[in-house]
């Protein structure tokens, strides 16, 4: 079980840096060149960035925030917090899919820190199922 | 303690992502700063040391007569490689002007067509829509107008109707700037220029040189574009 918790701290911690990271790319305006493979900032200026005028980036910051706070927590003998880790990280999941579904049908160009910030989840979500069944 | 340890732990990763988050926040300069009021430069702030290093490159010359502000004898020659689709261009276009304003007959600005296609489905409208006004004079006209309003036609599906409108409003010959947008000359230009980027290693946009050497992209923003130029003011001795 200490794996488990050690896993999501660390997974929960690379998706806080790129989720920083994107969010002061959003928020300083300074965006990536263009390239002819790349699709640079159209994901990242677009309007589903911005959610109640606050950067989906930052959201995304907090949530992976709590998520390495939960499982410190919980590493720690918690119980409450795996209990709420769980929940959490199904939620962000689930935005995760969303979001790239606008990336590949409404947007239509993908952001490669986005699409690293979804695969993050992933992986957490797959430490949740895995614990589920151990 | 060991109660404590794991709000410890909490504490200073909240910590260290704040700070740096702070640190990278002033380090990226914000795009357009008003000139003269500027903030003093901070370590942050100052441009790689790698540009005023590199050897000036030549290339093979791009579509002549180039696109050109500012007088020929400028000590600083700035020669742009832009997608007049690209996000980022856009949001150069206005620190290029600002620096034009700042630097005066000091500066010479080439701009070069580089439209990445297919990444950007209207570039090469836009690159043709600007060239065509350039047979009638009008290039920088068009240009400014094109990236002024670059997210009201970015998204649109027919872009042509909308360019044919800044033509319009530049009272550029509307009926000769349809026949030249497909011309041959246009497309010569563009095909020109992408040879000319290519030659210089160009990969993306915007691409900038100033006195032949590449301006790494984190120096673009104002505050450091601005120090990059008065370097090579300096190295020129003006």
């Amino acid at each position: 079980m200490k794996k488990f918790y050690i896993g999501a701290a660390l997974l929960s911690l690379l998706g806080l840096a790129d989720a920083l990271y994107l969010t002061i790319e959003h928020v300083t305006g300074q965006t990536v060149r263009c390239t002819i493979l790349s699709g640079c900032s159209e994901v990242l200026s677009s309007q589903y960035a911005v959610v109640a005028g606050i950067p989906l980036a930052a959201v995304g910051a907090a949530a992976y925030f709590t998520v390495f706070s939960l499982a410190i927590l919980a590493l720690f003998g918690y119980r409450f917090a795996g209990k709420i880790l769980t929940p959490l990280v199904v939620a962000m999941f689930f935005v995760s899919v969303w979001l790239f579904y606008l990336q590949a049908f409404v947007i239509r160009q993908f952001c490669q820190y986005c699409l690293i910030s979804a695969a993050i989840t992933t992986c957490l979500l797959s430490l949740v199922i895995i614990r589920r069944f151990l | 303690m060991k109660r404590l340890l794991p709000f410890i732990i909490i504490l200073v990763v909240l910590g260290v992502a704040l700070s740096s988050a702070w640190y990278l926040t002033r380090s990226i300069p914000a795009a357009q700063n008003p000139p003269g009021n500027q903030p003093p430069a901070s370590p942050g702030s100052q441009p790689s040391p790698a540009q005023s290093q590199q050897p000036a490159l030549t290339g093979v010359p791009g579509a002549e007569p180039a696109h050109t502000a500012g007088p020929a004898t400028a000590p600083v020659k700035l020669e742009e490689f832009g997608d007049f689709e690209c996000p980022p261009c856009g949001m150069f276009h206005p620190i290029l002007k600002q620096m034009q304003e700042e630097f005066g007959d000091k500066l010479q600005v080439t701009f070069r067509e580089f439209p990445l296609v297919p990444t950007h489905q209207h570039a090469l409208a836009a690159a043709s829509a600007a060239e065509a006004a350039g047979l009638q004079g009008k290039f920088w006209e068009m240009h400014h107008m094109i990236y002024d309003h670059q997210k009201d036609w970015a998204k649109e599906f027919d872009v042509r109707p909308i360019f044919e409108g800044y033509a319009k409003q530049l009272e550029v010959d509307v009926e000769r700037y349809k026949r030249d947008v497909d011309s041959d000359a246009v497309a010569r230009r563009i095909m020109q220029d992408g040879n000319r980027g290519h030659s210089l290693g160009v990969k993306g946009t915007p691409t900038v040189f100033l006195n032949g050497r590449e301006v790494p992209f984190e120096d673009l923003p104002a505050e450091k574009l601005r120090v990059v130029i008065q370097n090579e003011l300096r190295t020129a001795g003006k």
